[in-house]
């Protein structure tokens, strides 16, 4: 059995990983993008993936904190799950960048260019929480999976579980804000966060639920959990409907009424009904996640769509059966082994015994305390040294939007300092240096990319005076170019460039002034300040967050667009100018 | 929406939150009845308010955390914890759809925000609930509401 999905994982992966390399060979061209859907599938992608990158989180976290026991196994699996499918959600944004290699410039801090982040940007934000809740996740599957045998480990593994608490509902709220922060009406909503958080635990739920199929378990809790989920869902996709007018019928009928099939038993009491009631989960919230980026109904999807769709799956899928069978002894320890139980008793989860704790007494919180205090601290001290250097920029920002960072800082400096203690336990004195090694080559490395090395493009410079350019075929000025080859650099442009720096060549303010650092506006006297031949060499090599286009676009097509610009600054002006005269006249 | 109301939504949500954690506690009994909450706070929203107005996407979600910080006095075990985790609710109801308006040009609304977010702190620190604080609470949470 387990090989049987290897090998179908395996099929959906091979062209997942050709549609994945066209994608970031063509950039965001390949998607089905338009007018309409100017985000393309990898956002819906990365929605869906992050949703149930919650499961593990939820039901070992959450579950402990709250004294609902659980089977140990089947909280790690959860636990499993959610690294392998967060891996997979975190591809896409990345993708969606469109200058993968240079991903690390989101990260909030100043580098040695003097490049900041904009941190009221919710990809800033997407990062940081992505990033804190991975290295969290992480910590915590090992520290549950030691627990057993470790005293020192199980000491944290409850504290571990109070701060993955907030966390993974954080990630998934500022996921939210992704959407709920634009301009575009159909995704503005206050009510996104709990619905993002909402759809993201029911979506986590089917698939855990479907994994327990798959390992020839059973869960009711989880079931009824999943049920009281679809009816939440329902409620939101009303409340949407109600608000702004549109419903989508088909993702109500997959996530909310298919659902409620749970109730006849026959459905119930097999593992091919439970299997087809979760995957109509699935199926039903990733078609919600496809629809809300593409409003048109998803009719526009092309094959390089698809594939990457079938990337997702057959990555998480390997990496999880891979990880399962070779972590099985751990996860199974004494119990039986994956496939050889045909149902669980239909037990309820037990309680644990009630006791008191008067305030701040509890040994969590003796635990988390001092971490805590660390953790707030670090955060206190970044916030002010971000807003001062944001004000020394000139960057105009709001103190809410700094809220969203609060969280992962926090939250991630408790949860190395909480892990220290097991850590410098265990480790010895060996250990000890293999640490001291890692810690230099970590700060070798954050030097590395705060000096931008890593930044200079790959590959060979390609001059802009190259062999395959012939100078005197152009045109001289901008007035000589011919309506052809104005019309030919337009469609270049608006295919290649305006996703960032707009058709009107002013910036998209909505992939720049929030997605990058904030860059200066190509004016016409800025651009004739950096004259055309650095310009050209900019759009072929590349520079700070502008991907380099060389093998891609012709010499001659860099210079044509440079010139197209020019002409889109010079029309500017000449707005600006005549707006300047339309006012003057009014008075 | 008018202060009159208000304060109506702010007594449905006190009227709710009687018939949550009554008797056995069961996992679809109480997401039933949630969902039925929800629903109807989204109806009354829309009864009584404008579907334009920005600042009331969230007002259905805003009205069941309260009933659940309501609810939490009828518990009979783990009541600081489930105090603090759905004040946290509300605060964090009111801190996100507050960041997503911002964004909107709507100004972010802090005093209710930090009174939220303080009595939720506060919280952490009370020892058995007695009726008397049970009162206190609930008129913080009223206060709350309907002042901020």
């Amino acid at each position: 059995m387990v090989r049987i999905l290897f090998i179908v994982f395996l099929c959906l992966l091979v062209p997942g990983l050709a549609s994945m390399g066209y994608s970031l060979w063509q950039g965001p061209a390949a998607w089905s993008v338009d007018t309409d859907v100017f985000w393309g599938l990898p956002i819906s992608l990365f929605v869906f993936w992050i949703g149930l990158a919650h499961a593990g989180t939820l039901i070992s976290a959450i579950f402990l904190v709250l004294d609902v026991k659980m089977e140990r196994r089947t909280s790690i699996l959860a636990e499993l799950a959610t690294l392998c499918a967060l891996v997979v959600a975190a591809i896409f944004p990345l993708m969606h960048l469109g200058v993968i290699e240079n991903f690390y410039m989101v990260a909030p801090y100043m580098d040695s260019r003097g490049s900041m982040a904009n941190v009221c940007s919710p990809l800033v934000w997407d990062f940081c929480c992505i990033l804190a809740y991975g290295f969290l996740s992480v910590v915590y599957l090992i520290v549950h999976m030691l627990s057993e045998k470790s005293a020192v480990a199980a000491s944290i593994h409850r504290p571990l579980a109070w701060l993955l608490f907030p966390m993974v509902l954080w990630v998934h709220t500022v996921v939210s804000l992704d959407f709920a922060a634009t301009f575009v009406p159909a995704w503005r909503g206050a009510f996104f966060p709990i619905y993002f958080i909402v759809g993201a635990v029911f979506s986590g739920l089917a698939m855990v639920n479907i994994m327990l199929c798959g390992e020839g378990y059973r869960m009711r809790q989880l079931e009824k959990l999943m049920l009281v989920g679809s009816w939440f869902l329902g409620a939101f996709l009303l409340w949407d409907w109600a608000l702004k007018g549109d419903l989508n019928v088909v993702v109500l009928i997959f996530a909310v009424l298919l659902p409620q099939f749970w109730f006849v038993s026959a459905v119930r009491e097999s593992t091919l009904g439970r299997v087809l009631v979760a995957s109509s989960v699935l199926v039903g919230m990733l078609l919600e996640r496809v629809f809300l980026v593409f409003p048109t109904g998803g009719s526009g999807i092309g094959w390089v769509d698809l594939g990457l769709i079938c990337f997702g799956f057959g990555l998480f899928g390997v990496i999880f059966l891979v990880a399962r069978l070779k972590l099985s002894r751990l996860i199974e320890g004494e119990e039986v082994l994956m496939g050889e139980v045909e149902e669980s008793a239909p037990k309820r989860p037990a309680t644990v015994k009630f006791a008191y704790f008067p305030p701040l007494t509890t040994p969590e919180f003796r635990a988390l305390r001092f971490p805590l205090l660390l953790g707030i601290l670090s955060c206190v001290l970044f916030l002010v040294w971000v807003v001062g250097c944001l004000e020394e920029n000139g960057i105009a920002f709001s103190d809410v939007n700094l809220i969203p960072l609060t969280c992962p800082i926090v939250t991630a400096v408790a949860g190395f300092v909480l892990c220290l203690r097991p850590l410098v336990f265990h480790i010895g004195k060996v250990g000890g240096i293999v640490m001291v090694a890692l810690a230099v080559l970590l700060g070798v490395l954050a030097g590395m990319v705060y000096g931008g090395v890593m930044s200079v493009p790959s590959g060979s410079v390609v001059s802009s005076t190259g062999d395959m350019f012939d100078v005197n075929a152009l045109p001289d000025s901008t007035s000589s170019l011919d309506s052809v080859a104005v019309i030919r650099t337009k469609a270049v442009f608006e295919a290649r460039c305006a996703g960032c720096h707009g058709a009107d060549g002013r910036l998209n303010e909505k992939f720049v002034r929030e997605y990058y650092p904030v860059p200066q506006d190509l004016d016409l006297a800025r651009m004739d300040a950096l004259g055309e031949d650095s310009l050209v060499n900019v759009v072929l090599n590349g520079r700070t967050n502008m991907n380099p286009y060389a093998g891609r676009i012709s010499p001659q097509m860099a210079r044509g667009l440079v010139r197209y610009m020019r002409l889109l600054a010079e029309s500017a002006r000449a707005d600006g100018v005549r707006a300047k005269a339309g006012e003057g006249g009014g008075e | 929406m008018t202060p009159l109301m208000s304060s109506l939504a702010c007594v449905m949500a006190l009227a709710q939150a009687f018939f949550l954690w009554r008797g056995k506690i069961r996992l679809l009994k109480e997401g039933l009845l949630l969902f039925g909450f929800f629903v109807i706070s989204c109806v009354f929203t829309l009864l009584v308010g404008s579907p334009n107005d920005p600042q009331l996407e969230h007002y259905p979600l805003q009205m069941l955390a309260l009933c659940l910080c309501f609810s939490t006095t009828s518990l009979p075990r783990y009541r600081r914890r489930y105090l603090v985790m759905a004040q946290a609710l509300w605060f964090w109801v009111v801190l996100f759809g507050g960041i997503s308006l911002a964004y909107r040009g709507i100004e972010f609304p802090w005093a209710r925000a930090l009174a939220i977010l303080a009595l939720c702190c506060s919280s952490t620190l009370l020892s058995r609930i007695s009726k008397e604080m049970e009162f206190c609470l609930m008129v913080f949470w009223i206060a709350i509401w309907i002042l901020f």
